[in-house]
């Protein structure tokens, strides 16, 4: 990524995606007749690992490559509007490194989408002519808008430093690339969404409204969600690569910038985080709407235990960004006031994450189930949606208060009300605590409509309430407060490195197995209830065969990553920072 | 065997109290999985045992939540370590090095992996699916019915309500009684011969969860119509088809949910 123009790298983007895409058509083309013809069902096998896990694994990988890629401009761009609006040279150097970044791993994604692109049509042709008949002109606006948006992602990122005075129109270039981003996603989340709900069709596969086979039930709320996680999982990625470089830093400039990165996606990954079991919340509510059996497989039949092990891994997650913002507490002036307020969080998270992973239905051996019946009184208990909804809104206030004892442990407050502001906050942690605690036991008592449409809502209402009259109150509070020192960014252990890592390990775990999860609740159909899979692959695999796979193809990612990472490096020691020409 | 629990439980917690005083993170942190560990086993003291799969998760949790919790500050951090660094790097350890690293690390190896492949003559431990998925068709004597968005066609007869919990009630009392227990809490007089225990219907996590549409699934086709994932050996329940009409299943389903004080899941 030496040095160059912007012409000519607008040119090498169109260039490598046209290649791509003609390399897709091309193999088609040539295997549709290499291949012996399908069989009567309209399967190819794929040979040793067979179609499903092979589709499996290549889609797997392009949908967390494009999730990196349209979650990551969301906030280059924010963070370069700020840099703008405040002249701040090292949040523009940040949303560089971002962009830097995605502009990279838009090869590897389009290159992986390519082995789709070629795997789908081939392996499962019939249900790629089903797909094409009601979504075709879906797919061609696909093609139209990925064009744009390589041209407009090559233009921004080579147009860099050639604008760099007039960065109002870049930005605005950067906006209309996070706009293409979202349309991108809303066409792949249509889809998804018509093989998962469907709608604008006959019983027999026949289109009757186009539009409706688009606008599904799981449209809109799988579009919030993936947007959200992209982003969650964009700038997870790049927390990363932050601590990666930290922990290979040679100078203490680079150790501070590198902390600062990390901090900053790291933020923006649980920022977002904070915003993703309302929605996911929402996708629930619409698939149990379309379909109470699917609801009820995903939920409580079969995919139940895939919760447990959700609730293990965001408990994780969340345990490794209050360790790392606790940990970030040794580097600020005055931190060292704040450490008695960590136990009580830690024993607050702790409990939370007790109950969040309790599970509803426990694997028993006989003299266990004799004992002990179907539930037990108390954990059967904790295992339903009142515990677990308390459980989480109270685990995430936890962890926004960890972030908020983070940013105020430099400061002092020097407003004459300081003290009456403490009690104030206090008041309303503990006052949140108290109702969502309050709601979650009046939930087991109302009927799951009651908790699920009004209760649940409240909880999580209540407590973005509190985080937002939190935020208001410090600004107010600590504006024009005493600052002890400037964090000492680059004072940092190499472990509070490995839970950034470890955030975003645990993260691309959790979405495959998502995936697996979302996937599997269409159960033996290509299209719910419409078309049929009538391939040797139509079962559940069990969720230790999903684990094994998920794993593999999060190792398989992580490689990738890793190659993409050593590129930058090799290239900024080739060319200096590279990419962009002035 | 289960007295000596609240025991370690005790002994976790001197350990843990004096490595306070001894300001020793490492044996503070081990006191306490020992207390935690002595805790969740002396649970059935007050409530029924916790089962070995819910006490493993949270041993897990405890050790991993406990570390990231002792390695928040340099200097904590640094005395967490101290033991095991001192244990493999001073001169003056060789013989408690030995003793722990060549004789007591390898002999409790060797015994989990005794304990974990000797034979034993108790069945598997299974992940049992309490609530499987029920398919979206079925068939009621001949009869097609979609299971997806069946209603229970008695509760839009508000003038008999009353009668036909009662008349669901004698059904109750003819059919599922003897399994499913007086107090409809699972209960039942042979409840007992079977594994898995009957289900209770009192409380939040069984009907209270469910639409009826599943329930007379469930009630009109018992084991056999089980999913094979849901393991239809699992279940002794009946396929009340055999024995019930339509209405007499609806009936039945009504009064288990009227005697509890539970509602079905629904939408409205």
């Amino acid at each position: 990524m030496a040095d160059v123009s912007v012409k000519k790298g607008l040119t090498k983007g169109v260039i490598k995606l046209t290649v791509l895409l003609g390399i897709s058509f091309l193999f088609l083309f040539v295997l549709g007749k290499l291949l012996p013809t399908p069989t009567e069902d309209g399967y190819r096998v794929f040979p040793l690992i067979g179609s499903r896990v092979w589709v499996w694994i290549i889609a797997q990988l392009h949908l967390n490559f494009a999730a990196f890629v349209l979650g990551v401009p969301i906030f280059a761009v924010s963070m370069e509007f700020l840099s703008w609006r405040r002249s701040d040279e090292r949040l523009d150097r940040i949303a560089y490194d971002f962009t830097k970044l995605f502009t990279l791993a838009y090869t590897i994604t389009a290159a992986v989408g390519t082995l789709l692109l070629i795997s789908l049509p081939v392996l499962y042709p019939k249900f790629m002519d089903h797909m094409m008949k009601i979504l075709g002109p879906t797919w061609w606006l696909y093609i139209v808008v990925m064009y744009v948006e390589v041209m407009v992602c090559y233009y921004y990122y080579y147009s860099w430093h050639k604008m760099k005075d007039n960065k109002g129109t870049h930005v605005a270039i950067g906006g209309l690339l996070n706009i293409m981003g979202v349309i991108m996603l809303l066409i792949t989340s249509a889809w998804v969404g018509y093989m998962t709900t469907p709608a604008g069709v006959s019983e027999t596969g026949e289109l009757l409204s186009r539009w409706k086979a688009i606008k599904t039930h799981m449209w809109i709320p799988l579009s919030i969600h993936r947007l959200c996680a992209n982003v969650v999982f964009g700038a997870g990625i790049a927390a990363s690569y932050a601590a990666y470089r930290f922990i290979v830093a040679e100078t203490d400039e680079d150790r501070a910038y590198y902390d600062w990165m990390g901090y900053t996606s790291a933020m923006i990954s649980i920022g977002f985080s904070l915003i993703l079991p309302g929605v996911g919340y929402l996708l629930g509510v619409e698939i149990y709407s379309f379909n109470e059996q699917m609801g009820i497989q995903l939920m409580g039949g079969f995919f139940a235990w895939l919760w447990v092990m959700q609730a293990i891994l965001i408990g994780a997650i969340l345990m490794f960004v209050n360790y790392y913002l606790w940990i970030s507490l040794n580097k600020m002036p005055g931190g060292e006031r704040y450490f008695k307020y960590v136990k009580y969080l830690f024993v607050t998270m702790l409990l939370g994450y007790a109950v969040w992973l309790t599970p509803h239905s426990v694997a028993l051996s006989l003299d266990e189930a004799r004992k002990m019946g179907t539930y037990h009184p108390v954990l059967g208990n904790l295992g339903v949606m009142a515990a677990k909804n308390t459980a989480v809104v109270i685990t995430y206030l936890a962890t926004f208060l960890s972030f908020a004892i983070f940013k105020m442990s430099n400061k002092e407050a020097v407003v004459s009300w300081a003290k009456l502001g403490n009690a104030l906050r206090g008041l309303i942690v503990i006052g949140s605590t108290v109702i969502v605690l309050i709601l979650g036991v009046y939930s087991y008592m109302v009927s799951s409509a009651v908790r699920v449409k009004i209760l649940s809502p409240i909880q999580f209402g209540v407590f973005f309430l509190a985080i937002v009259a939190l935020f208001i109150l410090d600004a107010k509070m600590f504006k024009g407060a005493k600052i002890l020192g400037e964090p000492r960014w680059g004072k940092m252990p190499e472990r509070s490195q490995y839970a950034l890592i470890g955030i975003t390990v645990t993260f691309t775990w959790l979405m495959g197995m998502m995936g697996y999860m979302r996937s599997g609740g269409r159960q033996y159909w290509h299209v719910y209830g419409i078309m049929q899979d009538t391939s040797p692959d139509a079962f559940l695999p069990t969720h230790g065969f999903a684990s094994v796979v998920t794993s593999i193809l999060t190792v398989i990612f992580f490689a990738l990553m890793g190659l993409l990472f050593y590129g930058i490096m090799k290239l900024e020691k080739k060319g200096g920072q590279g990419g962009a020409k002035a | 065997m289960q007295k000596i629990y609240p025991i370690i439980a005790i002994i976790g917690l001197v350990i843990s109290i004096s490595s306070v005083f001894k300001k020793s993170p490492f044996f503070n942190f081990v006191g306490l999985q020992i207390l935690i560990y002595g805790l969740l086993k002396s649970a059935d003291y007050i409530m029924p045992a916790l089962p070995a799969q819910v006490i493993l998760m949270y041993m897990a949790m405890s050790v991993f939540s406990f570390i990231i919790y002792f390695s928040i500050q340099e200097e904590t951090f640094k005395a967490f370590l101290e033991p095991m660094r001192s244990l493999f790097a001073d001169d003056n350890k060789k013989f408690l090095r030995l003793i722990i690293a060549f004789i007591a690390l390898p002999l409790f190896a060797g015994y989990l992996t005794y304990a974990k492949v000797k034979p034993t003559y108790d069945p598997p431990v299974s992940a049992r699916i309490v609530h499987p998925e029920p398919p979206s068709q079925m068939d009621f004597k001949g009869k097609t019915m979609n299971v997806l968005g069946l209603e229970n066609p008695l509760r839009k007869d508000t003038a008999n309500f009353a009668k036909n919990v009662e008349e669901g009630k004698k059904i109750y009392y003819q059919n599922c009684f003897f399994c499913h227990g007086d107090d409809l809490d699972g209960k039942g007089h042979i409840a007992d011969a079977f594994n898995p225990v009957p289900l209770p219907f009192r409380g939040t996590d069984t009907i209270a969860q469910l639409p009826e549409s599943f329930v007379f699934w469930r009630v009109a086709k018992g084991w056999r119509g089980l999913p094979a994932g849901s393991g239809p050996w699992n279940s002794s329940m009946p396929s009340f088809e055999d024995f019930l009409t339509e209405e007499e299943v609806w009936q039945v389903i009504m009064f288990i949910y009227e005697s509890t004080g539970n509602k079905p899941r629904s939408w409205e």
